[in-house]
This record gives structure tokens, sequence and C-alpha cells, in this order.
């Protein structure tokens, strides 16, 4: 206390301030801490926030200023500033390496007396009692009336305002405050109102808004309701004796001011919920496998229960969560959901992605660091996006991943690279992009007319379920599944923002072209999930590349599969002509998406996904083989149960 | 005698840093603190930035390699790296990570793992340079220290 070091030698002010030190840095903090004694203050360090905000709220009194960073890993120093404003009414110095306008400006607002940029310099701490002095001077102004402001006084003041700062008296806290924050005119009137009728305030007590007052402030307020409160009735409600409405009024003021300057930082906050909610989601993640399956099965015939049994643990990756969410749009469009009911999911997906994308990467990192295995979803997942989000890839809005392809892709190529070609042994590659072509004709079917992909979705479940395009499909599961960790972390942020993009250009690409135009995409995210989606996140190039190469697989694809499906099903004759005009739109499609893409350094990346399949032709071919071998066995099956002309399927063949 | 080339040869080693960069003005800050009450004050706080340093960079390494494409997570560890680095005045240092804050700004990969094996040479320059010294120093300083009060 000053009193007693004043007693000792009487030191001349600023001599034994008590400076209370927070800063995160180590390096920093003994330096900083050496400084400040050599000024000859008192100091206290701290290198966690919400310690610093414990020992303030223990021992408030213990201190005349607080030295925090800006920047520090448990809360931000704003938050703290805001907290020490609200709370305990000291003066705050911030600290930063960053010299940004804005983030001074942000000091200034959140009511910091100073804002020092680092390194700290000797000098710029010889002079920061000069806040105290100001604060004190600022408030005995308002509490003291007819009281001089000598020296004697301002010091005396420092004492006194630390002595009777546990007192909960009205009015006198609320100018200090509001000097420190920003001016709050009003409250003058109130204060100066304030000190005639309560003559017993002469001696600078103030309201002190303990944890407790400030908790029972803040409960009364939500049972109000923060827009609604009104001073009168939250002092009812708060039955504090001795509290004044003014008291409440002025803090009421700070206390908006702050809930909407922590709006802001509570975005982040909101982003960890909301993290969090991708967890939860990620629960749907688990279903991701199920309902992938589901929703391939359904589109595909493939057997639910082999997928699931196929990839169970991996696809409960957080990262999935979001694609799962997608990929239950899909399923449901593949079990016959109107398409329309799509949409506004994948809206709402979109948004997600795009809020959790706006506002910081860093929670899609977190969340796509978790599992190596988010690959695997990936890999179903787009399979499911591939069909139904066909779009996306030849919408220049794939640039809007937040996630730069570079490296990333590069080294998910890389890495799935290796992988493919370990899994592809084990697969065939032509399998999975069969099922893919399936997927995606009954996903376009589906987006086209819901009725009839319903019916051809329906059929093809039907159909397929005995297929041996389940095995594709599983195969094909298995191949993303087994992609590497590492790449996964990387599938999982691209992932995330993937099936954003992969919303919003299906979307925008169902709402305003023909499925058709999808469908080209789709397949070439379906046929190689692990090249064309991860390239796919990883550059809009490689991407394009893709697309381009299955398009024209498509194409071929897309004729076969019209046949077949034409011929089993009645319902499916409508789902032909869907196809054909898919087809069509394909073509009009591949056009326009090369158009619309300027680059399309697939070479460059498609080397990367060399799975051992070889050049891309082949790639195609083999994939157009399949795809028709996988047409021919649904329809086959579908033929045994119903009659058809099988002559016109073949016609449409490339 | 040989204490005075022993300063000698300090003193030039110190101003051979200052000259080629290595360090700057707030070194002299951090050397001022140092007194009778803290006697070795300047090591200990070099000796702590560079064990903490240490950290801040393993942590960078770690989300360059985990992830890589998450700049925002970059940017605020190395303006933790830079921080502390201008903190003790290890300018090369800083530049180099002004350099990686400004390939994240760009959202440059390359560029960023680039420039962070430069800034793990400077800090690894810096080190060897600075533990020199002191060793030289610790040579010097008793005795300095001594003829000091002698005098």
């Amino acid at each position: 206390m000053l009193d007693s070091e004043g007693a000792a030698s009487a030191p001349e002010f600023p001599v034994g301030l008590r400076v209370l030190l927070v800063d995160d840095d180590p390096t920093c903090l003994k330096i900083l801490d050496r400084m400040l004694r050599k000024c000859l203050y008192h100091v206290t360090t701290c290198s966690q926030a919400m310690a610093a905000l414990n020992i303030l709220r223990a021992k408030k009194e213990c201190f005349d200023l607080v030295l925090s960073d800006v920047y520090m890993p448990d809360m931000d120093g704003f938050k703290l500033l805001e907290h020490i404003g609200l709370e305990m009414d000291l003066p705050v110095i911030m600290m930063s390496a960053d010299d940004h306008k804005d983030v001074v400006m942000k000091g200034v607002t959140h009511g910091a007396c100073d804002y020092i940029i680092k390194p700290v310099r000797m000098e710029s701490l010889k002079n920061i009692w000069q806040h105290v002095v100001r604060k004190k001077k600022n408030e005995s102004k308002e509490l003291d009336n007819s009281g001089s402001l000598d020296d004697n006084d301002r010091q005396r003041g420092v004492v006194d305002e630390g002595d009777n700062a546990s007192s909960v008296c009205a009015g006198n806290w609320k100018s200090v405050k509001r000097k420190k924050v920003e001016g709050k005119d009003d409250d003058d009137d109130d204060e100066a109102v304030e000190e005639h009728e309560d003559p017993s305030h002469a001696k600078k007590s103030r309201v002190v808004w303990s944890v407790d007052l400030h908790q029972k402030f803040v409960n009364a307020v939500h049972h109000l309701g923060v827009d609604k409160a009104v001073p009168k009735k939250i002092l009812e409600l708060m039955s504090v004796a001795g509290l004044t409405r003014e008291n409440v009024a002025s803090h009421l003021q700070k206390y908006r001011l702050y809930l909407r300057r922590v709006s802001m930082p509570q975005y982040q906050g909101r982003l960890d919920s909301f993290a969090s909610c991708q967890d939860s989601s990620y629960g749907p993640v688990g279903l991701i496998d199920s309902f992938n399956v589901h929703g391939l099965a359904v589109s595909t015939q493939i057997p639910l229960q082999n997928r699931t049994s196929i990839h169970p643990g991996p696809r409960s990756n957080t990262n999935v969560g979001i694609g799962a969410s997608t990929v239950g749009q899909l399923g449901l469009i593949a079990s016959g959901a109107p398409p329309n009911m799509v949409f506004p999911s994948v809206q709402q997906m979109n948004k997600q992605m795009s809020n959790t994308r706006g506002s910081s990467s860093n929670i899609q990192s977190s969340q796509l660091g978790q599992t190596p295995s988010v690959v695997q979803p990936y890999g179903s997942m787009s399979l499911q996006f591939g069909e139904e989000m066909p779009n996306f890839l030849t919408s220049s809005q794939t640039s809007n991943f937040s996630l730069p392809g570079g490296t990333m892709s590069e080294q998910m190529n890389k890495s799935l690279t290796m992988q493919q070609t370990h899994n592809l042994p084990q697969f065939s590659f032509s399998q999975p992009r069969s099922n893919i072509s399936i997927l995606h004709s009954s996903g376009q079917l589906l987006n086209n007319n819901a009725s009839n992909s319903s019916r051809f979705s329906s059929a093809l479940m039907q159909q397929t379920s005995s297929n041996e395009s389940s095995n594709h499909i599983l195969g094909r599961l298995g191949i993303t599944t087994n992609i590497t960790s590492s790449p996964a972390n990387y599938m999982k942020s691209s992932f995330s923002s993937f099936p954003q993009d992969l919303y919003v250009d299906a979307q925008s690409s169902f709402m305003n072209e023909l499925s058709g135009n999808s469908y080209p995409s789709a397949s070439c995210i379906g046929v190689s999930p692990q090249t064309t989606s991860f390239q796919l996140l990883g550059s809009n190039h490689d991407l394009k590349g893709k697309i381009k190469m299955f398009q024209s697989s498509l194409m071929s694809h897309h004729n076969t599969v019209a046949t077949v499906s034409n011929r089993d099903n009645n319902s499916s004759v409508t789902v032909k002509e869907e196809i054909i005009s898919l087809s069509n739109d394909i073509d009009v499609e591949k056009t326009t998406s090369f158009a619309q893409h300027k680059n399309a350094n697939i070479d460059d990346d498609s080397i990367r996904l060399h799975y051992g399949v070889g050049p891309d032709m082949s790639y195609q071919d083999v994939l157009l083989d399949d795809i028709q071998n996988e047409l021919m066995t649904v329809v086959g099956n579908q033929q045994q149960e119903r009659t058809g002309n099988t002559d016109s399927m073949f016609d449409y063949s490339v | 005698m040989e204490y005075s080339s022993l300063h000698r040869q300090l003193a030039t080693m110190k101003k051979s840093f200052f000259d080629q960069g290595f360090l700057d003005e707030q070194f002299f800050q951090i050397e001022e603190l140092q007194d009778d009450v803290s006697p070795n004050f300047v090591e200990e706080v070099v000796t702590l930035f560079f064990k903490d340093s240490l950290r801040l960079m393993g942590n960078i390494d770690h989300a360059l390699e985990k992830f890589p494409q998450d700049f925002d997570r970059l940017d605020s560890l190395i303006h933790q790296l830079k921080g502390s680095a201008s903190s003790i005045g290890a300018a090369k240092m800083k530049n180099e990570c002004t350099v990686f804050r400004d390939f994240c700004d760009k959202e440059n990969q390359e560029g960023c793992i680039r420039s962070f094996q430069k800034v793990k040479k400077e800090h690894a320059c810096l080190r060897q340079k600075l533990e020199n010294y002191f060793q030289l120093l610790r040579q010097v300083g008793p005795v300095a220290k001594a003829t000091r009060s002698g005098n």
C-alpha cells in the first residue's frame, strides 16, 4: 500500500505504484517485470489472463494499474480489459507488437488508458503512473465537487479509492468508469445530482461492481431481456441495498456496450461452439457412414450394410460431420426426398460452412486435424457430393474455398497417390467409378425430377442391391478410407470447405442449370474421389482437369445409364429422358465449365493423382467400361423383372 | 592487460552483432536492466528467450505440417515469436518473422515454409553468436566487476 511505503520513507509518487503485469510470453514478462521494478514500481506478474482476473477480483484494492498484453492464448486482452473495466475500474494499459491502427483503436474503444507498442522501452513505462493519476483526478473531480485537486488530495485519493473500493455506494465509480471507457455524458448529470443528493459520498466511495453484484445485475438483465431491461426494473430485481437507479443505469450502459463489443469475439466463441456443433453433427457423420452408404445404396442399390461394415469407424470424423450432413442430404435425395429439400439443407450447410469458414479456419483446422480417417468420409462424401453437387466443380465458386489448394492438394495428392496405389489392388478403380455414375444418374434424376428420380433411384436400389456394384462401391469406399492421415487432415479441412462449395455450386447449378450440368462434375467427383475430390479441395485447377476427364467419360456413361434405366423401369423412362438430356447438358456443361475455368493444370496435379491407373484416357476408358458393366448389371436385374426394349439402351452408347 | 584485450574482444564482438544487424537497440535496453540487483539479467533473458522460442518454433513446425493452410493460426504463432524476438532485440530473426507473416497474409504456403526455414536459421545463428558472447563475458565479467569495484 502506498501508505505503508510512504510511511517508511515517504517515497515520492509514483514510487511503489502497484502494477499488475499480464503477459503470456515469458521473455517479455521477465523484461517488463525488470523494467517496472527499475521504475521502482511494485510489480505482480501473471502469465495468464484468467489468473490476472482472479487476482484482481480477489485483491482489486491492491493494484493501481494493470499492464496487459493484447494477444494471449487463454483470453483476448481486450476481453480482459472489458472485465477489468466492468468489475474493477482500474486503469489498464495494453501492449502489443501489433501496431495496426485498428488494433490500437480497439484498445481505445475498449477503454484502455494507453496502448504501448512492443518492444517496450523503459521510457514508455516510466510514465505509466500518469494514467493512475489522471483517473483518480477525474474521479475525485466527480466525487469531490468542492474538493480541491491538489497533489495531496490526489495521492490521498489514490489511497482512499483503494480503501473505499469495497464499499457499495452510489455513483462514484461511474465517473471513473466513464472516464475510462467512452464518455457517457448522460452519467454526468446523474452523478452530479447524486453528489448533491448524497453528501455522504463526498468521501469518494463508489459502487464497486463486485462479481456477485455484477452477476445479480446480469441475472436481472437477462431475466428482463437485454433489450427490454430498464434500470428501475433491474434495480428491483437485484434488490441490493444502497444501489441506486443511476448506478444501475450507467452500469447497464456499460454492459450493453460490452455485449456489443464481445459479440465479435463471441463469434469466435460461436465458432468454438459451432465447432462443437460440428462435433455433434459429426455424430451424424457416423451416420454418414451408414448414411452415405444408404445414400449410395439407395441410389446405387448397393447394400448399405456392406458399406457400413466396411467403413464403420473412420467415417465418424468430425469433418465428416459437415460432409455427413451433406451426404445425408444426398441420402435423402437418393431415398426420394424432393430435391427442394436438399437445397434448403444444403443452403444451411453452406451457411454453416460459410460461417465456419468466414469466422476462422482454425476451427476447421482443429476439426480437421482430429482424425486421419476423415479422408474416408470424404471419399464417400465426394461420392455423394459428386453425384449431387456436380456443378460446383465447374462453378467458379469453388475458388471460394478458404483453404488454398496449393500445397495441401499436393500433399494430399501425394499421400493419396501413395494410398491409392496401395489400395488399387484391392479395388478396381473402375468399380467405384461405375458406382458413381450410377449414383450420379440417380442423383441427377433426383435433382431434376423429384418423383422420377426417386422412382429411378428406388428402382436402382431394388436392382442394385444384389449387384457387384455394391462391391465396387464398397471397394471405393474402402479406397477412400485407406487414405493416409496426413492428407486426411488436409482433406478434412478441405472437406469442410469442400462441402460448402459443393453445396453452393450444386445449389446454384441445380437451380440455374439442368442437372445435367452437375452430372459430369458429379461423376468426376464420384469417380475418383481421391483424386478428384482431393484435387478439388486442393485446387480448382485440378478439379477442372478432372472434370474434363470425367465429363468425357460421363458422357458415354450417361447414355449408357439412361439406356439402362430406361429399359428396366417404366418410371425410369422419364429418368432416361432426363439422363439423355443430362448427357446433352453435360456436353454443354463441359464446354461451359471449360470456358469457365481458365486454368486446368490438371497435368501437374493429375500426376499426383496417379493411382496407378495410368493416363487419363485409360482411366476414363476403364471407368466407362465399368460403368457400363454396372449399368448393365443393374439394368439386367431390372430387366428380369420387367420387360423392356433393350435396343434403345445401347443406342445411346457413346 | 589480458582483461582489457578480452574486453576489447567483447566490445568488438558486440559491435559486430549490431553492425551486421543481428541485434538492435532493444538489446541495449536489456543491458540497461542489468545491475547489481540482477547481475546476470541479460544472459538470463537471452537464455529464456532461446528456450521459449524453441517451443514457439516447434508449434509453428507442427502447424506447418498439420495445418499448412491455416494461415490464421500460423499468423498468430509467428506473431508470438516475433514479439518475443523483438523484446530482446533479435533484429534479423524479427525481420524473418515479418517476412513469414507477409506470406501468411498472402496465403502463400511455399513462402511460409521457406521463410520459416530462414527464421530457424537466424535463430540458430544468433544463438551461437550470443553463446560465444556470454562465454567470453563470463571470462571477463567477474574480473570486470572486480576491476570496477576496485577502481
